[in-house]
């Protein structure tokens, strides 16, 4: 498939616009009343259930917006002014409240409303394109389509319709519109002092941001800190992981090796239980007076115990380790199918050229793997990035710092933000952290993504 | 504004003749409590239903840790529990957002009357009383084993420490954790406090401070001294741990561990700046707050009372052994031989009340504490520095 | 290596087997280490649930007193940790969210695999993107999207938001998919079938191991999970799924008395992951294998 040279966004919005001034032109009374009223084109020319859904949808909309969406949108650009009252009520002797507005409440169900005009512009659309096809049929004496056959092409041409629709629903319901919402708050001061619905909340603009990158020399330089080591521990346990699984699978399927299955099973286990009880385990075993520093001691190995987890540099390589630990599986597993469709040839012609084995590794095995998995890899970098389960449940950040603004030393940006929430309450500083975060990530991983062969090549396997 | 303080009025008469119209209906109401006092507090809330008739009650239950509270309710203040249970250090933010409904009236005369004055002042907040006082244990002491210390040595720490090296033992004290670590501070006169502006305001950088800080390095480079969490406390006291520094909620531990030879006493003196200084601690309460925008605050405050009556914190006593902020029950001779909770309360002497504690204290006090425990040789004054001015950030 | 030594037949067949066997050796002697290192902190769960005395540290490394009660008594004392009910909760969650899950998953993973359509490039990268947003922040709003519609609290509101995520996991699927030849899709077409009709005539039937590999991962998700399931669930403690509520009993209140039955009901959860895995071991290879190379 061709890739098509596409116009800029805004000369198809122009086009697009265009497009529907010139059906409104050419419309009759009908087609022209549809820009108004949903489905009356299709009403009036005898496709009846489609006309009526198209007004249902319509009728929807605009009780959804007067009986829900309107009480919180008429906020939005205060986030409410009433402040919840008190009153006191002399014949029980106890304060009442009056409840006042709830600005997280007016931000949440603003952003649903806002998000609900999606779909009606979509119907919309879909409705006078549908008046206008109508009539133009009408106009040339061909017969109009009936329902059936147009829900049919739901099943084929417009297939994809059907099949996304409802995944595409709870993507919009549990992922973007929550994102929407955490990104706005960011522009809020919704913190420890501004708590709804005891109190309101309101815009702030960038201070938030100015907050992040200079005013507050502490907030920057956690940041900084952070984010570097973030990146390092990526980097770490991406690519321990992943060449670490690929040994492992290699050894485990090398001809001549026996009980293969049982060694496959062996390392899954670790996979099977659950991680933050396998995790909590591990990081319990190797505190100062943990299983493990109480052997190396009985053993005399060591005479003091080893600060495992409670010094930096330890902590950190720590936390690559045991990742190393729960990881491992996962790459075994999928290596292994991989592995066994490397061309027998390319190994015969190494083996007579007389490679070692780790020179194959190098020069045959992890090309051939980084060329067919590096989409894989890619994902589980950004996975690593937002790694909160692993960090937080083995050291919650910790050994904690004076260099950092209530952060450790293993901490990711994702876990100093859940802290930052949690304990802190300043959702607006978190949030404006989470932006952070998500662009760096997220401008990395499209542009790989984007550039990596197996994308681009796509269509080109079968 | 005028206007709308008036349909206000006007609104909570409505609400008042709805409520009272209401009573004749069904009075559900939700109780927030931890783990442990499930089963109690169903059977008081039994009796409660028991003890005022005439009411359709339809009471509860659900399990949020007192420690979890704040968050709990910050989640969904509306969803929340009518009466839940929180540690007094919640209070301030509480407050902040409005959550507690004030108790005011004769019924704040009752609870005046009622608990120990320390109490009452740990649920109040510029004046205002926010909550009733429950349990009276939020702190600690030290846990020690009688075959190893004398009375006499639990009095000081310097000696304790010889004694312990002495025996091949341990004293633990969890250094890396703001709760503890303040004993230091707090003892040789620092404050943590809040300023006019809302703020935290700590000295611990100060000449008392430096004298503290510098009491901790040499505790924390002492061959008896031991550090962890409280599993390693359950599972080391009697064995290589012969003193520990924890609170009432181990008593059942420690006494298991220690059988006999269990026994508690107020922190020891340290010595800070060539001075005797005593060891302070943070105490707090337990208190049971009415969700401020409860359906039926009058009820809730109804039960409320009735839980953290006499009879009440009596029975939390005998089958939880919480200590009583209650006056009566306090002073039950039953409580008074309760080791845990007599050394807990010859500690209180020595107590700083923890709410003018802001969150922001304890990740900078934690890293500190590491900063001793991993026996650093980073310049005191700068981390010091560090700590206060990221703690009043 | 020399090139005299390659047209030495005879001896090099020698050499390269007693090569061969100290391989192998080495790769025995490095397996089973690591094995020991993987087995280890399995063995050491088993053991704690054993242990007879309570608490989460001993100063001892083997129990001195030997029980069974951590297991019987999650299932005798249950007036506060209902451990078979949260069991319970969990499988029917499971199933259901495995279910849905698996059949979204395909649905999204065939039709940006097959169908060709406007928005298809954008709504890809779209999901990419949307994917690399810290989960958790988003949590709050979802709880109140289910309290709008009543469904707090629940399960079902679980159940959805499990499912939910179907939209964006379809990436191993799709690139199974994207290996299945395009003209096998042709010749239907050629036959009359419908889109429709491939998707279920074609393309399922020859992807066994996809659909066996997200239909394990999608079961055993919510074993696993237990910040999502605290925010959901809050104080009902009877719609708790058994993560949420083994994590309760490691709180700091619960884990002296807890710690030892904690590690038995991780054990039975464990098992039968730990037998699922090795019965569909086979299904997983192949649908991962397939699945990543194409991502």
């Amino acid at each position: 498939m061709a890739v098509k040279k596409r116009d800029p966004f805004y000369l198809r919005l122009a086009r697009g616009f265009n497009e529907y001034i010139r059906m409104f032109r050419e419309g009759d009374l009908w087609t022209r009343l549809s820009y108004l009223i949903m489905g009356a084109g299709s009403l009036a020319r005898g496709q009846i259930a489609k006309g009526l859904l198209f007004l249902g949808g319509e009728a929807a909309f605009i009780w959804f917006y007067a009986g829900f969406g309107w009480r919180y949108l008429k906020d939005f650009g205060t986030l409410g002014t009433n402040a919840q009252l008190r009153v006191w009520d002399e014949a029980d002797e106890v304060f009442r409240r009056i409840p006042g507005d709830n600005s997280m409440l007016i931000l949440l169900y603003s952003v649903l409303t806002l998000a609900a005009i999606l779909p009606l512009v979509m119907l919309w659309k879909s409705n006078v394109r549908a008046a206008y096809k109508a009539q133009k049929l009408r106009e040339s004496n061909k017969s109009l389509p009936g329902f059936l056959a147009d829900a049919k092409t739901l099943l084929d041409n417009r297939f994809h319709m059907t099949l996304l629709s409802f995944p595409m629903i709870t993507l919009a319901l549990f992922t973007a519109l929550p994102i929407v919402f955490m990104v706005l708050i960011a522009f809020t001061n919704f913190d420890k002092s501004h708590q709804p619905p005891g109190s309101l909340f309101g815009w702030v603009g960038l201070a938030n941001m100015r907050n992040v990158v200079f005013s507050n020399p502490l907030y920057a330089r956690s940041f900084g800190g952070i984010l570097g080591w973030t990146f390092v521990w990526a980097v770490f346990a991406t690519f321990s992981n992943y060449i670490l699984g690929m040994i492992l699978a290699l050894m485990i399927n090398k001809k001549g090796i026996k009980l293969k299955r049982m060694w496959r099973t062996i390392f899954v286990t670790t996979i099977a239980i659950p991680q933050f009880v396998s995790l909590m385990l591990v990081s319990k075993m190797f505190t100062d007076t943990g299983v493990v520093n109480v052997i190396l001691q009985r053993l005399h190995i060591v005479s003091s115990p080893i600060p495992f987890l409670t010094d930096a540099n330890w902590a950190r390589f720590m936390v690559v380790m045991i990742n190393i630990w729960v990881g491992i599986p996962y790459t075994m597993l999928m290596s292994t199918g991989i592995l066994m469709n490397i061309p027998a040839e390319l190994y015969e012609s190494a083996s007579i050229d007389g490679a070692t084995p780790v020179q194959t590794f190098i020069s045959i095995t992890l090309p051939y793997m980084l060329f067919v998995t590096g989409p894989y890899l890619i994902t589980t970098f950004v996975g690593n990035i937002n790694n909160f389960n692993v960090i937080y449940l083995l050291t919650a950040g910790g050994p904690a710092t004076l260099d950092y603004y209530q952060g450790g030393k293993t901490d990711l940006l994702v876990t100093w933000l859940y802290k930052l929430t949690v304990n802190e309450q300043n959702y607006s500083l978190a949030s404006t952290i989470g932006i952070f975060i998500f662009v760096i990530v997220a401008a990395l991983s499209l542009t790989v993504y984007n550039l990596t062969g197996s994308v681009k090549k796509e269509d080109q396997f079968s | 504004m005028n206007v709308r303080k008036l349909t206000a009025i006007a609104l909570a008469a409505l609400i008042t003749l709805g409520a009272a119209s209401a009573l004749a209906d069904t009075v559900p109401l939700k109780v927030w409590g931890s783990q442990e006092n499930q089963a109690l507090l169903g059977e008081l809330i039994e009796e409660f239903k028991a003890a005022n008739p005439g009411v359709e009650w339809d009471i509860s239950l659900g399990v949020v840790s007192e420690a979890d509270a704040q968050t709990r309710y910050s989640e969904d203040p509306a969803a929340a529990a009518d009466i839940f249970a929180f540690a007094n250090d919640q209070l301030r933010t509480l407050v902040t957002s409005d959550s507690l409904s004030e108790i005011a009236g004769s019924r704040l005369e009752a609870v005046e009357a009622a608990n120990t004055a320390g109490s009452v002042e740990s649920a109040t907040l510029d004046g205002v009383l926010y909550g009733f006082p429950m349990t009276a244990d939020n702190g600690y002491f030290m846990y020690y084993d009688k075959s190893v210390f004398s009375e006499e040595d639990v009095l000081s720490l310097d000696r304790m420490l010889e004694v312990a090296n002495a025996a091949g033992k341990k004293v633990f004290m969890d250094v890396s954790n703001g709760w503890y670590i303040a004993s230091f501070f707090l003892g040789a006169g620092c404050t943590l406090d809040i300023g006019e502006d809302g703020k935290q305001i700590c000295d611990f950088n100060n000449a008392n401070g430096l004298a503290a800080a510098e009491a901790i390095r040499k505790f924390t480079a002492d061959p008896a001294f031991m550090t962890g969490d409280d599993s390693v406390l359950q599972g080391g006291m009697g064995g290589s741990i012969a003193a520990g520094v924890s609170g009432t909620w181990n008593a059942s531990a420690m006494e298991d561990k220690l059988g006999e030879n269990y026994a508690a006493a107020p922190l020891p003196s340290f010595t800070c700046g060539g001075e005797l200084k005593h060891m302070a601690s943070f105490i707090g309460t337990k208190i049971l707050g009415v969700n401020s925008l409860s359906d039926y605050v009058k009820e809730a405050m109804q039960l409320a009372e009735y839980l953290t009556n006499e009879a009440s914190q009596l029975k939390f006593f005998e089958q939880r052994a919480l200590g009583p902020t209650n006056i009566v029950a306090a002073a039950n001779p039953a409580v008074q031989e309760n080791i845990a909770l007599a050394a807990l309360s010859a500690q209180s002497a020595w107590g700083v009340s923890q709410k003018n504690v802001l969150n922001g204290y304890w990740g900078p006090a934690e890293a500190f504490g590491l900063e001793m425990e991993n026996k650093s040789d980073a310049d005191l004054q700068g981390l010091l520095d560090q700590l206060a001015s990221q703690a009043t950030q | 290596m020399t090139n005299a030594e390659i047209y030495k037949p005879a001896g090099r067949s020698a050499s390269i087997k007693s090569r061969e066997r100290a391989a192998n050796a080495a790769i025995y002697t490095v397996l089973s280490v690591m094995s020991l290192f993987w087995l280890l902190p399995v063995l050491w769960l088993l053991v704690s649930s054993f242990r007879g005395e309570p608490g989460a540290y001993t100063e001892y490394i083997m129990p001195k007193q030997w029980t069974l009660s951590n297991y019987t008594r999650l299932f005798t004392d249950t007036a506060l940790f209902s451990f078979p009910r949260w069991y319970m909760n969990t499988l029917f969650v499971a199933v259901c969210s495995c279910a849905i899950t698996t059949f979204l998953t395909l649905m999204v993973a065939y039709t940006y695999s097959r169908l060709r359509f406007r928005w298809r490039r954008g709504l890809m990268n779209i999901s990419l993107v949307l994917g690399m947003f810290p989960g958790f922040m988003s949590m709050i709003a979802i709880y109140h999207f289910m309290k709008a519609i009543g469904l707090d609290q629940s399960l079902a509101a679980l159940i959805m938001v499990y499912s939910g995520g179907a939209a964006l996991g379809y990436y191993v699927a799709k690139g199974f998919f994207d290996t299945i030849p395009k003209a096998l899709d042709e010749a239907a077409t050629i036959d009359g079938c419908t889109r429709n009709g491939i998707f279920w005539k074609i393309i399922l039937p020859s992807s066994l191991p996809i659909v066996a590999y997200t239909a394990l991962t999608a079961f055993i998700a919510p074993w696993l999970d237990f910040i999502f399931v605290s925010v959901i669930m809050k104080d009902n403690y009877a719609n708790y799924t058994v993560s949420v509520g083994l994590f309760r009993m490691i709180e700091r209140e619960n884990i002296y008395q807890y710690y030892t039955r904690f590690c038995a009901g991780a054990v039975l959860v464990a098992i039968p992951i730990t037998l699922l895995f090795v019965k569909m071991q086979k299904y997983y290879v192949e649908g991962v294998t397939g699945g990543a190379v194409k991502g």
